[in-house]
């Protein structure tokens, strides 16, 4: 493993600041609901991208992850309306429709070419869109106008969004130290292995086909928890939800924070939420779209370890000048 | 319904058309990834720029659509090699994720450029031949679907002249065998790169403008259904295999077409992706598909 940008033991504390960060945030912003709103969605994103993330260690990309979001969301609202669990119950069991789909999709790509995976998953999500909105499936589904579903806290109000940031907060805290958990153990390993050569990973006992599934499995249901709670926190669900972008934000949030990496996807969901919500006061709509697109091709051709790199280059580059000097 | 012969061949006409735009854009996937080995997935923006190109010449000079295509053509093979030059060589060789994620990048620029060049709108151009049709064994066929077949089998004739004739298709086809192989032997792979992009794009530009003409409508955001298509055709076909393209969108056109006859609209995108999942469980590496590396 290559160096960390800080120590372990910086790392640390690092993380315990940004948990004391992130839990006096909404006291310090004031108790706003439009901006708590803001940050319970991007907690939530938080923990769809990390869930993305857990996948390219092992070497493969997806371009559909909207498939697994909505499908846990469909799930989640599905099962709490048809047994009356309560929200946070059905976020976990709903999202087993997620899994299930992610195994599907995963049994059939996981033998093939990274190429295949993509262009496969970038297909699923749309065509689990004409499902769900298809003649057939509309009883059930609600067609394109949706369903109803219960609010993670019932109400409303300043109060209960702020119940909702702390529960939201605590799932992702404990989700983000789970995928750590994993990649520690000699599962990550395996990961590692098969991500920089397969046919050493083969020739050590490995099975890629094994490891890549179980990553799929884990990925999708995760995706499917967090799309779960952002239909449960809005309170209703759309097949909008399949739409290209939902695919595409968590890519665009690994990448700007650093890929591979537990810590990029929260950077990077940050950074760019702060950035989309100051060029939305700023009264673009297309334009931050193209903004945005640029921000992803530039960090990708030059910072492709993306923002959590940075200090270390910005170290590395002072270095070089010193020398020169 | 009157399942008839003349029935039969009336959706074999439909499907026949619809496959012809997805094979222009799956070849052209094709033969940039033969000689860059990478695949763009923004390769149904570049439909869609075509499509609005041609827009933009027949509101300004009237001309009938299909006169177009020297217009979109040309066009998109300038805006492939700038982004071949601007996005992809850059990165090229630097992993296999990066080589796809750049492409999202350029999907969200250029839907979002194109939204605020023509307005998200629904668009749509009348073809003069619209309401002609001509009868083939007792069957009605819009002159525009045999316009649009034909033009594409032109199109391909052409491209298989130039891969095969031509000093500088057969360098292309020498890169996309063996990239080493070709460099030793004094062939610019790199110029292979941006040729094979630019004539990938144009093909998607050509595949655009018959879009337009058919009567359908279009907006900056219609290019995600056509692309998934032409990934599906890839897989069937074979990634980098140039009949499996064409074999693999004739089936994909005919599958869609009996499927709207027999099932219903709705499921037509959902059938292609059945028939991509179960050549993915029975043949990996496609119909034509070389075995995997």
């Amino acid at each position: 493993m290559k160096k960390l940008f800080i120590s372990p033991k910086h790392r640390d504390y690092a993380i315990i600041a940004l948990l004391i960060v992130a839990a006096l945030v909404p006291l310090i912003i004031g108790l706003n609901p439009y901006l708590l709103t803001v940050l319970i969605l991007m907690l939530i994103f938080i923990i769809y991208s990390s869930a993305w993330n857990f996948l390219t260690y092992t070497g493969q990309g997806s371009l559909g992850h909207a498939a697994f979001f909505g499908l846990g969301g469909y799930g989640s609202a599905l099962v709490a309306t048809a047994f009356g669990l309560p929200p946070f119950m059905a976020v976990f069991i709903g999202s087993g429709v997620a899994a299930l789909a992610g195994l599907f999709i995963g049994a059939i790509c996981v033998r093939l070419k990274e190429w295949f995976l993509a262009m496969v998953t970038f297909g699923f999500a749309i065509i689990i869109q004409t499902l769900v909105v298809s003649r057939q499936l509309s009883s059930i589904t609600g067609g394109w106008d949706g369903i109803a579903a219960v609010r993670l806290v019932g109400g409303g109000g300043t109060a209960n969004l702020l119940i909702e940031y702390y529960a939201i907060l605590a799932i992702g805290f404990l989700v983000i130290v789970l995928f750590w958990l994993i990649l520690r153990s000699k599962t990550g390993l395996a990961f590692d292995a098969i991500r920089e050569n397969e046919l050493e990973a083969r020739a050590a006992g490995i099975n890629p086909v094994k490891y890549r599934l179980f990553a799929f499995l884990v990925s999708a249901y995760f995706s499917g928890v967090a799309g779960a709670l952002e239909v449960h926190h809005l309170g209703y669900i759309t097949p909008e939800i399949f739409g290209v972008d939902i695919s595409f934000w968590p890519i665009v949030y690994s990448i700007s924070g650093g890929l591979m990496t537990l810590a990029g996807p929260v950077v990077g969901t940050i950074a760019i939420t702060i950035v989309w919500d100051n060029l939305q006061a700023f009264g673009l709509t297309y334009g931050r779209f193209i903004i945005i697109g640029l921000l992803l091709i530039l960090i990708i051709i030059f910072l492709p370890k993306g923002l959590i790199s940075l200090p270390a280059r910005i170290r590395e580059f002072q270095k070089k000048r010193k020398k020169s000097e | 319904m009157a399942g008839g012969l003349d029935v039969i061949l009336q959706v074999c006409i439909w499907g026949l058309y619809a496959g012809c735009i997805y094979i222009l854009l799956a070849i052209g996937l094709n033969l940039i990834f033969g000689v860059m080995k990478v695949v763009n997935f923004a390769h149904g923006e570049l439909l869609m720029l075509g499509a609005y190109v041609t827009f933009t010449f027949y509101a300004i000079s009237g001309f009938n659509p299909y006169v177009l295509l020297v217009a979109s053509v040309p066009i998109l093979i300038l805006i492939g090699i700038a982004i071949e030059r601007l996005c992809f060589r850059p990165i090229l060789g630097t992993g296999k994720l990066n080589e796809i994620f750049i492409s999202i990048g350029l999907i969200y620029l250029i839907q979002n450029a194109a939204a605020v060049i023509w307005t998200d709108e629904y668009r749509i151009i009348h073809s003069p031949f619209e309401s002609i049709t001509i009868s083939v064994f007792g069957v009605n066929l819009p002159l525009d679907y045999l316009i649009i077949i034909i033009t594409t089998i032109l199109i391909l004739i052409v491209l298989y002249l130039f891969l095969r004739k031509t000093r500088l298709g057969k360098a292309m086809r020498a890169t996309s065998q063996n990239r080493k192989g070709a460099m030793l032997m004094g062939i610019n792979v790199e110029r292979m790169d941006m040729l094979s992009f630019g004539i990938g794009s144009g093909l998607a530009g050509a595949a655009g403008t018959l879009w337009v003409v058919s009567g359908q409508v279009f907006t900056p955001y219609m290019g995600s259904i056509p692309a998934v298509k032409a990934f599906a055709i890839v897989i069937i076909g074979g990634l980098g295999s140039i009949p499996g393209a064409i074999i693999g969108g004739l089936i994909l056109g005919l599958a869609e077409n009996f499927a709207i006859f027999t099932i219903g609209g709705a499921w037509k995108d959902a059938i292609s992706f059945l028939i991509l999942i179960a050549v993915l469980i029975l043949r990996p590496t496609g119909l034509f598909g070389e075995s995997a590396e």
